[in-house]
């Protein structure tokens, strides 16, 4: 980035004014009734699918270790018929967007466990754990020579799905926590809520991220306790980046056609994650998080539920408004994140402190220019 | 059992309309809590069932023989239509490859859409697609396979179109429907024809009255033209070839289906067309040249793509070139070996393409490569579908092209020049595109690009066994030359040229930038190509723009000719521009005074009767 | 039996019309459909008595009336009016159930609706020709009022057009009747297809050619259509279903029953004259079609374009043109009812039927999906996919054609491939792609539109039930209509001769030749 003076940056960035809020301590969202619940709807509901999320994702990488036909992947282990027919009627968590995710993050990379997933010590890892496991698959075996990285890269995609759960293990408890607190009264405002989900990310933030398989009876280390991932730097802020910022282009919204051009041939110009995207498509073809939208639209909460029946479509264009309320929130939890990651805290008077922390936000406001951050500061999407 | 089982033989091409009835409240989201997969399994379901009723009833006729089965529909005047199916060995065999194909696309697509959530709709459309094929194929009457042709176009529309809000999907399925429309009504006008002379749509009648018929050689050539203007536009061939490439713009699972079955579907109406079509000597020359033009031209073309899915969809269009040149050349045996084996065989190459881009949202060749040491399925099924397609290895479609050019040669050497050539194209473009996907170092896109999904890889690795067994499965079918009609030169010739071919993909250097030559007749070529001739603008500026004057002409001629006339005499009149004001203003009274004026005038009118 | 068909929407228009004491608008529609249900339940059983070994005319009703100057109340039905008849009793039920539950004005909205109801199945039912011509203009006055009174902005400018160009056409067709009865010696008005065998061509000529326009004006053919795109624009959506869908057919099955076997010796030498004029119709509705950006103009020119296939059928003059004749009338009464109950439900929702800012109506959650859907079955009904009852009307009507005016039927398939052209254009435009009502796309708010309830979705789902019922089982629909149709055909004393059957004649090839050309264009 360019160094500019404060002065002018104050002046012609259109997005400077955001910084400054953030500066004053107070929120990228404006503080509103209808926001504190739309966002608290959407967190409390979040937080009740991310534990299904999060727990299916540990299931995987677990016990399906290089199963290559994971066809009850989904159950968590509990096969019964009961359980076969609610799959059959789709009456269940939509896991496949999690995994959705989980792939937009290992596409996307960046952070401490991408770096370590190229690293020759996880290929040793890889190498034990796979001689354990195919010792008596004479036909896997042919294929790992053959295909020496078919089943490396099995394992790092195993990585992914264990990493973002133990993420979002974190993240249902933080946001489950705080729709216990609002449901006893104490969350009033929207600077509440920025506060207590940068409380949970800085408390969790040393967590260490690790995986390791039970095969035969015996641990196999993937990612080691000695490869020191940790929770903030190594999934947080990787789980940003790819999901919050570039995400993955929606087939029923661009075009993959190579000769339209569509899409950037540089993953980092890509601006399709979720603070981005445009809710008015959700509920169509093509559109993933409408698997995200429905799984929460299944949890949502009483309160929301008669917020949403004030509107014109009551609950016929719920989708939508979850998805635009779960915007909503998302940028208290961006919000709180560039609180939580200022260089000089939170706190600071210093003048070279602060525009240190300036200097720090603007970086992030320019690549917030083109997201929704300007619609979600007039009144919430459909309740007119 | 077995009896009754081929008296239900109706029920075959059924099957996908019910699986398409049953998944209604899902497609339409009436079911609002739970998701769509319970559309999904429904149709599944019934492609299976399709599938293994087609089974029984290929085993209980292999030994009995065809067996006609008689649906009447409408018999009005002295227009008889009948639904009449022809439950021959070889129809049965063309459906069954397309319900297994069809059924496969579909395991597939539950993995590939499974972050989807307007499967019902899809999965409603894939089954549409299954049961207007099979009927299609099982047809033995023209009539019941127009019906479901123009059907079909209806679904491509709607399957294209899937992704509705995305703006070049909404122009693919636009041009893909109008395109095959275009086909579809001179088509028409084939059948009002066929309808009006002949007296019969069934083929078996046709067929006799071709014999004795007695038609201007205008008329002839016309019915001809006519007939083969269909078959055309659906197999994208020269000049309607146009929508297929935009069609790729549809989901991967139902790419699958077009470059395989549907195409197959339009080529197979063709081959039974063709005893009617010798009427025209003219027609079999057309069918001819529009089948080298497009062979040649639609693998030139697929060379300068650089969208994975359009560089192959040329190549299925270049493919069909080669069964119209046959059906042109009075060789159905060959037509038929060809659409069998490129069937299988690209559909495997689109499953292989597919994963690849769902594992890397890119469809760029340029900004792809290295994914074969992790993709082993994947990898598998594009060299398989690539070897099973091109005259290279004893696979399906070696032998379907030896017998081609073995035929040719006596008559027409330079068509079975053209089956060289484009074999040399075709070995080329796989062998370009699998260097730039599959070979070299992995690009920022394909760095982490995981194996398929179970969902998806299973078909991919069921149908690379296939493509293998397929050559035996000819020849059990007897589909395959015997051992003494072998010639040496034939099998030579076809090796030389797919050695050459893939010599040439591999010495070709790649350029993995977009940049373009700087020979200038390079340049031009090579910007000839991509834009496939410029054929989109050649439409433009020919039939578009047409239309468009014409319907500009006629708007203004009706606002300020027959309208201004009208009201120029409105004004003159009695009731004119005061009178209108009045009845405008909304009193009673001039309602009232408008109702006693009518009556009057009746009154009038009716007393004026009376002296 | 059928003047009960009659008298059931008669006295419900009194009913509501003289309701004693207050009469909200809700209780007036409902009363409305109470009289209009009976009313089909009623048609319905009519057609399960209908005799289909008789060729005559059934349910006879004969009351003499004003015997003096030949008018009787003649009642009497065959195939022919039989399935008109019901139709007329569904749309009529339709166009009530349509209407705005909080209407202007109630009292007289109802009743004029009904009294419309009445009045086209009298002149279906009318076996006396100034009885048909009573009814016939009986229905206008009403039709005048609903769109004077409940239209859009430009009403009373389209409601005196329509007022004076049916008119017109009232004059021409009772000037046409009273010269037939003078001429021919008749004693009164009673209807009988033998009336002008016998007199000189010219006598009738003159009186074939004043049913023309009369008819033409009303089914409208060019150049005498010009009222219809205005009185549709302008007519709030039930009155152009009914409009649409009943009413125009007036207009065809006046020509078809009064002309073509009445006067078959001058219609046989018109004929291809006809069909060319069904040509230029047929072509010149399509492609002033493809120019409209109002929705509701675009349906209301492929009306045009659409009735003039029942011209084509009629000119062609053979057994099977004609059951299309009365085939295509149908199919065309149930796809331009549904197409105007859609786009009149896009107009409630949204405000506008301007394709230029309508986007993405099919968005599941915001838009109009299911509504959207049935538009898309209806265009494709209308641009004749198979499986709906557009194809398999227009196949019977281009079967019978060929044999008789190849090169002519040749162009009128171009009008199938543009109506295509122009109705893809309607959906891919306003139905596809992300929602938008207006032009401001970066609106600060997205659109939201009004909840689209059951009453708006069922009549257009009834009608699309309707258009796969006679897609997929034709002979439901042709059995009613073959047998009086064949007797028709039968008691015409000249037939059409079949003489372009081998495509003779040079025309036919260049007919060939421009639609492999125009049809590229699409």
């Amino acid at each position: 980035m360019i160094q500019t003076k404060p002065s002018q940056v104050k002046n012609v960035h259109p997005f400077a004014h955001y910084a400054e809020r953030i500066l004053a301590g107070d929120t990228l969202l404006p503080d509103t009734p209808e926001n504190v619940i739309e966002v608290m709807g959407a967190l409390d509901s979040y937080g009740i699918v991310l534990d299904f999320y999060s727990i299916n994702l540990n299931h995987v990488a677990d016990t399906q270790f290089l199963n290559l036909f994971p066809i009850f992947k989904y159950f968590d282990g509990e096969i019964n018929p009961g359980r076969m027919w609610r799959h059959f009627c789709h009456d269940r968590i939509n896991y496949e967007y999690a995994e959705y995710t989980m792939k937009a993050m290992m596409w996307h990379g960046g952070g401490g466990m991408d770096a370590y997933l190229d690293t020759d010590e996880f290929r040793e890892n890889c190498e034990r754990a796979i001689a354990a496991k195919i010792k008596f698959n004479p036909v896997l075996q042919i294929f790992h020579r053959t295909f020496p990285e078919f089943l490396i890269e099995q394992i790092r995609q195993l990585c992914y799905y264990s990493g973002l759960g133990q993420f979002w293990r974190v993240m249902s408890d933080i946001f489950t926590s705080l729709a216990a607190r609002y449901r006893n009264g104490e969350i009033e405002h929207i600077i509440q809520i920025v506060e207590h989900i940068k409380d949970g990310l800085v408390a969790d933030a040393a967590r260490p991220i690790t995986y390791s398989v039970d095969i035969g009876g015996k641990m196999y280390d993937i990612l080691p306790p000695s490869a020191g991932l940790t929770f903030l730097v190594d999934t947080a802020i990787p789980y940003v980046e790819s999901i919050f910022f570039r995400g993955g282009p929606f087939l029923g919204t661009v075009s993959y056609n190579a000769q339209a051009q569509q899409i950037s041939p540089d993953q980092s110009r890509f601006t399709y994650g979720a603070l981005y995207a445009d809710p008015l498509p959700i509920g169509g073809s093509g559109i993933p998080p409408t698997l995200l939208m429905q799984d929460m639209f299944r949890h949502m909460p009483d309160y929301m539920e008669e917020h949403y029946m004030k509107t014109v479509r009551q609950l016929g264009d719920v989708r939508v408004k979850i998805c635009a309320s779960f915007q909503r929130s998302m940028f208290c939890v961006t919000n709180a994140a560039l609180v939580g990651l200022l260089p000089k805290g939170a706190g600071a008077t210093e003048p070279d402190d602060i525009q240190a922390n300036r200097e720090f936000l603007m970086v992030w406001m320019d690549r917030l220019t083109t997201s929704q951050l300007d619609t979600v500061q007039t009144n919430p999407l459909g309740s007119n | 059992m077995m009896q009754s089982l081929i008296e239900l033989s109706w029920l075959i091409p059924l099957y996908g309309f019910i699986g398409v009835i049953l998944a209604l409240p899902w497609s339409f989201g009436m079911v609002q809590r739970t998701g769509p997969r319970p559309a999904v399994y429904i149709n599944m379901f019934m492609t299976l069932l399709a599938f293994l009723h087609g089974t029984f009833v290929f085993m209980g006729i292999w030994n009995v023989g065809a067996v006609e089965l008689q649906v009447p529909w409408l018999q009005v005047a002295d227009l008889t239509l009948s639904f009449d199916l022809d439950l021959s060995v070889l129809n049965l065999g063309v459906m069954e490859l397309s319900t297994g194909l069809s059924l496969l696309a579909q395991i597939y697509g539950l993995g590939y859409m499974e972050k989807e959530w307007a499967l019902a709709r899809f999965f409603s459309l894939l089954g549409f697609f299954e049961g207007a094929v099979n009927g299609v194929v099982l047809s033995s009457s023209f009539f019941l396979a127009y019906f479901l042709l123009e059907m079909l176009t209806l679904s491509t529309y709607l399957i294209v179109g899937f992704w509705y809000a995305q703006p070049l999907v909404v122009k693919a399925a636009r041009d893909a429907f109008l395109t095959k429309r275009v086909g579809d009504l001179l088509l028409l006008m084939g059948v009002l024809g066929l309808s009006s002379w002949a007296g019969d749509l069934h083929y078996n009648e046709m067929y006799e009255w071709v014999k004795t018929a007695d038609l201007s050689p205008l008329a002839a050539t016309l019915l001809g033209l006519a007939l083969i203007a269909g078959p055309t536009g659906k197999c994208a061939q020269f000049p309607l070839h146009l929508w297929l490439d935009e069609a790729m713009e549809g989901p991967s699972p139902a790419s699958i289906l077009r470059n395989s079955v549907v195409m197959t579907c339009g080529a197979y109406v063709l081959i039974k067309l063709q005893p009617i079509v010798i009427v025209s000597p003219v027609g079999l020359a057309a069918l001819i040249s529009i089948g080298t033009v497009t062979a040649i031209g639609a693998s030139l073309v697929a060379l300068a793509q650089v969208d994975l899915k359009r560089s192959m969809s040329y190549s299925t269009s270049a493919y069909i070139g080669m069964v119209f040149i046959a059906v042109g050349s009075e060789w159905p045996g060959v037509a038929i070996g060809l659409l069998f084996t490129h069937a299988v065989a690209k559909a495997l190459i689109f499953m292989s393409i597919g994963a690849i881009i769902n594992n890397t949202n890119c469809q760029d060749v340029t900004e792809l490569g290295g994914v074969w040491s992790r993709m082993p399925a994947t990898t598998i099924a594009y060299v398989r579908g690539g070897a099973g397609m091109v005259g290279l290895l004893p696979l399906g479609g070696f032998w379907a092209l030896q017998l081609g050019i073995d035929f040719l040669r006596r008559d027409h050497p330079e068509l079975a020049a053209v089956f060289l050539v484009v074999n040399i194209l075709t070995i080329l473009n796989l062998v370009r595109v699998f260097r730039l996907v599959f070979l070299g170092e992995p690009t920022p896109k394909t760095r982490r690009s995981p194996e398929a999904n179970w969902l998806m890889a299973t078909p991919m690795m069921a149908l690379s066994v296939f493509v293998v067994l397929l050559p035996l499965i000819m020849m059990r079918m007897a589909l395959l030359p015997p051992l003494r009609y072998w010639n040496p030169l034939v099998f030579a010739a076809l090796i030389v040229s797919g050695v050459i071919g893939v010599i040439l993909g591999v010495m070709t250097p790649l350029n993995r930038s977009l940049s373009r030559s700087t020979n200038k007749n390079l340049r031009m070529m090579q910007d000839l190509l991509s834009n496939d001739f410029y054929t989109e603008e050649l439409y433009k500026v020919t039939v578009v723009f047409i239309v468009r004057q014409f319907s500009r002409i006629v708007s203004w001629f009706d606002r300020y000719v027959v309208d201004g006339a009208v009201n120029l005499v409105g004004m003159a009149s009695l009731m004119g521009g005061e009178g209108l004001k009045y009845s405008v203003s909304g009193q009673s009274q001039g309602y009232i005074f408008t109702i006693v004026a009518g009556v009057s005038l009746l009154g009038l009118l009716m007393t004026w009767a009376m002296w | 039996m059928l003047n009960a068909l009659l008298l059931i929407p008669l006295v419900g228009a009194l009913v509501i019309g003289c309701w004693p004491g207050k009469l909200t608008s809700e209780r007036a529609r409902n009363l409305g459909l109470v009289f209009l249900g009976i009313n089909l339940v009623f048609s319905l059983y009519v057609l399960s008595q209908f005799d289909l070994s008789i060729t005559e005319l059934q349910f006879r009703e004969s009351i003499p009336w004003i015997d003096h100057i030949g008018l009787n109340y003649e009642l009497g039905i065959d195939g022919l009016s039989l399935p008109l008849l019901i139709i007329n009793s569904l749309l009529s039920l339709v166009s009530v159930y349509a209407s705005e539950k909080d209407i202007r004005r109630p009292r007289l909205y109802y009743p004029l609706l009904l009294v419309i109801a009445f009045a086209v199945a009298g002149a279906f039912a009318a076996q006396n020709l100034l009885l048909f011509f009573i009814f016939y203009e009986i229905e206008l006055i009403p039709l005048y009022l609903l769109i004077a009174i409940w239209g859009g902005a430009q009403r009373g400018y389209a409601a005196t057009k329509f007022l004076i160009y049916t008119a017109i056409s009232g004059i021409l067709i009772l000037a046409s009747f009273l010269g037939l009865v003078w001429l021919s010696g008749s004693s009164g008005f009673d209807y009988n297809p033998t009336m002008a065998h016998g007199l000189p061509w010219i006598q009738q000529a003159v009186l074939l050619v004043a049913l023309l326009i009369g008819f033409g004006i009303k089914i409208p053919l060019f150049p005498l259509h010009t009222w219809l795109p205005d009185a549709h624009v302008q007519a709030s959506t039930p009155i152009s279903v009914l409009l649409a869908g009943v009413l125009l057919k007036l207009g065809t099955y006046g020509l078809f029953r009064f002309g073509v076997v009445t006067f078959s010796e001058v219609w046989v030498d018109l004929a291809p004259y006809l069909a060319w004029w069904a040509v230029v119709s047929v072509l010149y509705g399509s492609l002033a079609a493809i120019a409209q950006t109002d929705m509701k103009k675009m349906v209301a020119y492929s009306s045009v374009g659409h009735m003039g296939y029942v011209l084509l059928a009629a000119a062609a003059s053979n057994p099977l043109s004609y059951v299309g004749t009365v085939f295509q009338m149908l199919s065309h009464g149930i796809i331009s009812a549904l197409l105007f109950l859609v786009v009149g439900v896009v107009y409630k929702k949204t405000g506008t039927r301007d394709l230029t800012v309508l986007r993405g109506l099919l968005n599941p959650e915001r838009g109009l999906p299911i509504v959207g859907s049935a538009m898309v079955l209806a265009v494709m009904a209308s641009a004749g996919i198979p499986g709906m009852v557009g194809f398999i009307s227009e196949f019977i009507v281009y079967r019978g054609s060929f044999v008789s005016f190849a090169p002519q039927t040749l162009l009128c398939l171009l009008g199938s491939g543009l109506t295509a052209v122009y109705f893809l254009l309607l959906v891919n435009r306003a139905f596809f792609g992300r929602l938008a009502i207006t032009e401001d796309r970066m609106d600060e708010q997205d659109p939201v539109l009004p909840v689209v309830t059951w009453q708006d979705r069922l009549p257009a789902l009834v009608l699309v039930g309707l258009l796969f019922v006679f897609g997929l089982s034709p002979s439901w629909m042709t059995r009613w209509i073959e047998p009086t149709t064949t007797a028709m055909y039968d008691a015409m004393p000249i037939k059409l001769e079949m003489s372009s059957a081998h495509l003779a004649s040079p025309l036919a090839n260049a007919s060939m030749a421009n639609c492999s050309d125009g049809d590229c264009a699409l």
